[in-house]
């Protein structure tokens, strides 16, 4: 299977489309009224220029080709403080837009094939996915420890291993390892009971999608787990009937969607299958009137947007020609595919809940800091920033945040213990198991 | 690299990596924390250059200032030490204005970004050097006020615009964005802090420069070279609710400078601006191609805001009586309509669209600089048509702009030219063609206002010993050992 991954290189007339002028750096709409807000977590926490947006990460990307940076410590740091959150892509209007997280991506890339990076912490995350498959170095058989409860109960979730389902259950790795995730796939999989729908997971068959190794700059590993992923899909779809593939974690969900696609065989691989979030899936139901809420959460509640469910989704316009405009211009985003509008329906559909959004929403979301492996090379930057993120929830007067990300969820969380705030976090799926009508209800 | 830039660059190279830095380091922590001051090269390197044909050159050292008291901590010990200083809010200039022409610590005052106070009785508002164009435009707002938003980044400070002489969109109307400057906060470079203007008499009142002697011209126009501006007050203006803008053609600049000059006599623009054809592509060409023929060679939009229908039919009353009396001139005037988009980009500031370059950047590989000149408006025309031959002879595109500012004797004239940085060849004939153009503005009666130093050399050859010598003096008096900026002035 042949991927197609740049290299820094080969993004080099990109890197000179930015003019530096400096836009990436703030979140602004005219309106009116208009609007304002910092998006960069790292230019936030850090300051310097050079971390600030993709206007930061552009200069080391030219220094880094010039050879006018050469690899050091503090030049490897500096290229992985940053959340790749896609937020300076957002404001940016340049030719260069399309590519600011695959241009930052591709300088890891470097670093990783130089052997100057990844961080210290990404090499134990990327040796766990090489022993365990996962990168939270859990045994195969912890991962399905959250499905214990439904076996207890007489409701087991079946394996598509040993039998068909059109419907994969794509827990993730978060959701299975991290205790703290582990609410996610629960709630996720109760629903889908409650729905009465044939799905089934891959257990302890199921390995990493890649996302993580990806963001850190080892394209190597990300190939070799996704390559394994895509031939599951093919064999489940051929041999077991699925169709769908959901997700109810953004990570893997944009590594399947997107960082998948950069495979020669994806599309002959994937023909027939969908892939598809949770909330997206849920709230396809609900607009065909399947979906009945009873009971209430009399809840004051706010949405966080993933960066992977959000702008990491956009699609881009690019004349690549030069017939519309000129050779490799940025002509226009569609943002068609972001999940903005999904969890929010399903959220104002709640009984009893109130809805409020905080100032930075959807495509000027500010990033939890989980991300780009930031969570785990600079853990306590990344609770740090998630603080900030909590404290414009509590502006809203918000109880609640909520969320559709086992990462965001996981670091949303330590951000509010870090500041010992009374907002808590859930996933979308926790509260709509709690309300939502089974098929066998009255 | 400066003498002392390569000398300390070899200090902190190696030395870094044992665990030590060196000794102006360890100061720089002492006044301003460990993590707001760095001497690692990429950090530098980021500061190193800007959109201009500037060459890059990078500082020894970055600091963030947090405070002003830093600042004069900082000021004092690089006084002291006899250490460039270079102060830099957003770097979004076009002049090279905050590449370090002899290494030194750049200053970095976005962190100072507090919108002090808005006063919605008084309409002043003072803010300090990190605040953008779109932070406050969105806390303006809330208070229906609003500001002369540039045609910059929306991440671009107002301080250093409006010290620096910037313009921004209702310059027709209240001049340059320096003439909203109602009183002024300054670390002078040997560290003492001052005040002008009214807050200098009492402490919270920012109301106005005058009648007091304007001290405040000591630090507006200077280029971060007399000292470090910490706090302004500016004034602030209520939105009228119904805009008006009335957009024409011409076939050369003659009949649109006559159009602009009628028009401008009766004071009822916000903005008031021509564009080339060049300038009203996206991209501008480059190089240079041939406007169409039948394409008309000027466009201009003249925005108006009003309270009233009543009042905005007014206006309508007065343009059409204008327009009519220019095609009664048998000039080439039309009525046309402003793409949507474009204007937008010209209404609705600050934009993110024309604040990105979007306009002049898409093909020229990265560069963009300016002969950028406050001009009498009576010799636009000459101007341009020189500044055309000198640009298409370097296959560049005459994508030029004019504003009218405050009433009619003068007015923004400038050409944006974008270039390929990636190559020095074409740097440099960009570089070589823009000082040309500007020779010609000078030698009409014209000033370049945010000067790259090849303009500052030019105006200095041109000018009166009288003033160069005043300047110098005050110079020496306000910064006796060349710290702040050095190099800029050209003197």
């Amino acid at each position: 299977m042949d991927w197609k991954i740049a290299e820094l290189k080969e993004l080099e007339d990109k890197i000179w489309r930015c003019t530096a002028c400096g836009t990436c750096k703030t979140a602004y709409d005219y309106g009116p009224p208009p609007t304002f807000g910092e998006i960069c977590p790292a230019g936030t926490e850090f300051g310097f220029e050079g971390f600030m947006a993709s206007k930061g990460k552009i200069a080391f990307a030219r220094g880094i080709l010039s050879g006018e940076l050469p690899w050091d410590e503090e030049l490897v740091e500096a290229i992985y403080k940053c959340t790749v959150c896609a937020g300076c892509q957002n404001q940016c209007q340049l030719d260069h837009k399309p590519y600011i997280p695959e241009i930052i991506e591709a300088m890891r890339r470097k670093a990783v094939a130089e052997g100057a990076g990844p961080m210290p912490l990404h090499k134990n995350l990327l040796q766990s996915m090489k022993n365990y498959n996962n990168p939270y170095q859990g045994p195969r058989r912890v991962r399905t420890d959250w499905t214990r409860p439904f076996k207890k109960a007489g409701k087991p979730i079946k394996d598509l291993n040993k039998e068909p389902a059109p419907v994969l259950f794509f827990v993730g790795c978060t959701g299975a390892f991290n205790t703290a995730a582990r609410a996610v796939p629960t709630a996720t999989a109760s629903i889908f009971q409650k729905l009465g729908m044939d799905f089934g997971v891959l257990g302890e068959n199921e390995i990493c999608c890649g996302s993580t190794a990806m963001r850190v700059g080892d394209s190597e590993e990300f190939k070799r787990v996704a390559t394994k992923n895509l031939e599951t899909f093919k064999w489940l779809h051929d041999e077991r009937g699925v169709k769908t593939i959901i997700s109810s974690c953004a990570g893997c969900y944009r590594a399947i969607k997107k960082d998948y696609s950069l495979s020669s065989e994806y599309d002959e691989v994937m023909s027939g299958i969908e892939v598809i979030h949770t909330a997206d899936y849920l709230n396809r139901l609900f607009k065909e009137g399947k979906l009945k809420f009873k009971g209430e959460l009399p809840w004051k509640v706010t949405y966080h947007d993933p960066c992977h469910t959000g702008r990491h989704l956009n699609k881009f316009i690019i004349d690549h020609e030069g017939k519309q405009l000129w050779k490799g211009a940025y002509v226009d985003v569609d943002q068609s595919e972001c999940l903005y509008e999904q969890p929010r329906d399903l959220l104002k559909a709640i009984p009893g809940i109130e809805f409020v959004e905080m100032k930075r929403n959807r495509a000027n979301s500010f990033c939890c800091g989980g991300g780009g492996g930031v969570m785990t090379g600079f853990g306590d930057w990344a609770a740090k920033n998630a603080s900030l993120r909590i404290q414009e929830g509590e502006e809203t007067g918000a109880e609640r945040i909520v969320s559709i990300c086992p990462f965001c969820h996981f670091n949303l969380n330590e951000g509010a213990k870090n500041i010992s705030s009374q907002v808590k976090v859930h996933d979308l799926t926790e509260l709509i198991d709690q309300v939502l009508v089974g098929i066998n209800d009255d | 690299m400066s003498e002392l830039s390569s000398l300390r660059q070899e200090q902190v190279t190696g030395i870094a990596s044992a665990g030590k830095v060196d000794s102006v380091l360890r100061e720089l922590r002492k006044i301003v924390g460990d993590s707001n001051c760095t001497a690692s090269k990429h950090i530098r390197y980021a500061y190193s250059y800007d959109l201009s044909f500037v060459k890059p050159k990078m500082p020894d050292y970055v600091v963030m200032a947090e405070k002003v008291e830093q600042i004069q901590e900082l000021l004092r010990f690089a006084n002291r030490e006899k250490i460039p200083v270079v102060p830099y809010t957003a770097g979004t200039n076009i002049g090279g204005l905050t590449i370090p022409e002899r290494g030194g610590i750049l200053l970095d005052l976005k962190k100072m970004n507090r919108i002090v106070d808005i006063d919605s009785e008084s309409h002043v508002a003072v803010i300090e050097p990190g605040v953008s164009h779109a932070k406050l435009a969105d806390a303006l707002y809330k208070h229906r006020l609003r500001f002369g938003w540039p045609v910059g980044p929306p991440s671009a400070s107002v301080l250093a615009c409006a010290v620096s002489h910037g313009i921004g969109g209702l310059n027709a109307k209240y001049g340059l964005n320096s003439q909203e400057i109602t009183s002024m906060e300054v670390v002078l470079p040997t560290g003492e802090l001052v005040r002008v203007g009214s807050c200098a008499i009492r402490h919270d009142a920012w109301h106005s420069c005058l009648p007091l002697p304007q001290l405040d011209g000591l630090f507006k126009g200077w280029l971060g070279t007399s000292g470090v501006v910490t706090k302004i007050g500016i004034s602030v203006h209520p939105i009228p609710p119904v805009l008006k803008v009335f957009t024409v053609s011409c076939d050369n600049v003659e009949d649109m400078y006559s159009y602009m000059h009628n028009l401008s006599n009766y004071e009822m623009c916000d903005d008031l601006t021509a564009v080339s054809w060049w300038l009203a592509q996206v991209p501008i060409p480059y190089p240079f191609k041939p406007k169409p023929d039948n394409a008309p060679e000027w466009f201009s939009f003249a925005t108006t805001t009003s309270w009233t229908e009543k009042e905005r039919d007014a206006r309508v009353e007065i343009w059409e009586k204008v327009f009519e009396e220019e095609q009664k001139k048998g000039t080439s005037v039309k009525q046309t309509v402003y793409p949507e988009e474009a204007l937008k980009g010209r209404t609705q500031l600050p934009s993110q669209v024309v604040g990105s370059t979007k306009n002049y950047c898409k093909q020229g590989g990265a560069g963009i600089s300016w002969p950028g000149t406050f001009t009498p408006a009576k010799v636009w025309a000459p101007v341009y048509n020189k500044w055309k031959e000198i640009l298409i002879a370097h296959n560049l595109s005459p994508s030029v702009r004019m504003s009218m500012y405050r009433g009619v004797h003068y007015g923004m004239l400038r050409a944006m030219i974008p270039f390929n940085k990636q190559s020095d060849q074409e740097t440099e004939n960009a570089r070589h063609a823009i000082v040309e153009c500007l020779k010609v503005d000078l030698d009409a009666g014209g000033i370049p206002y945010k000067p790259p130093i090849d303009f500052a050399n030019e105006i200095n050859q041109r000018a009166d010993p009288g003033y160069l010598d005043l300047l110098r003096r005050m110079k020496k008096f306000l910064d006796p050992n060349d710290i702040m900026n050095p190099g800029k002035l050209g003197i």
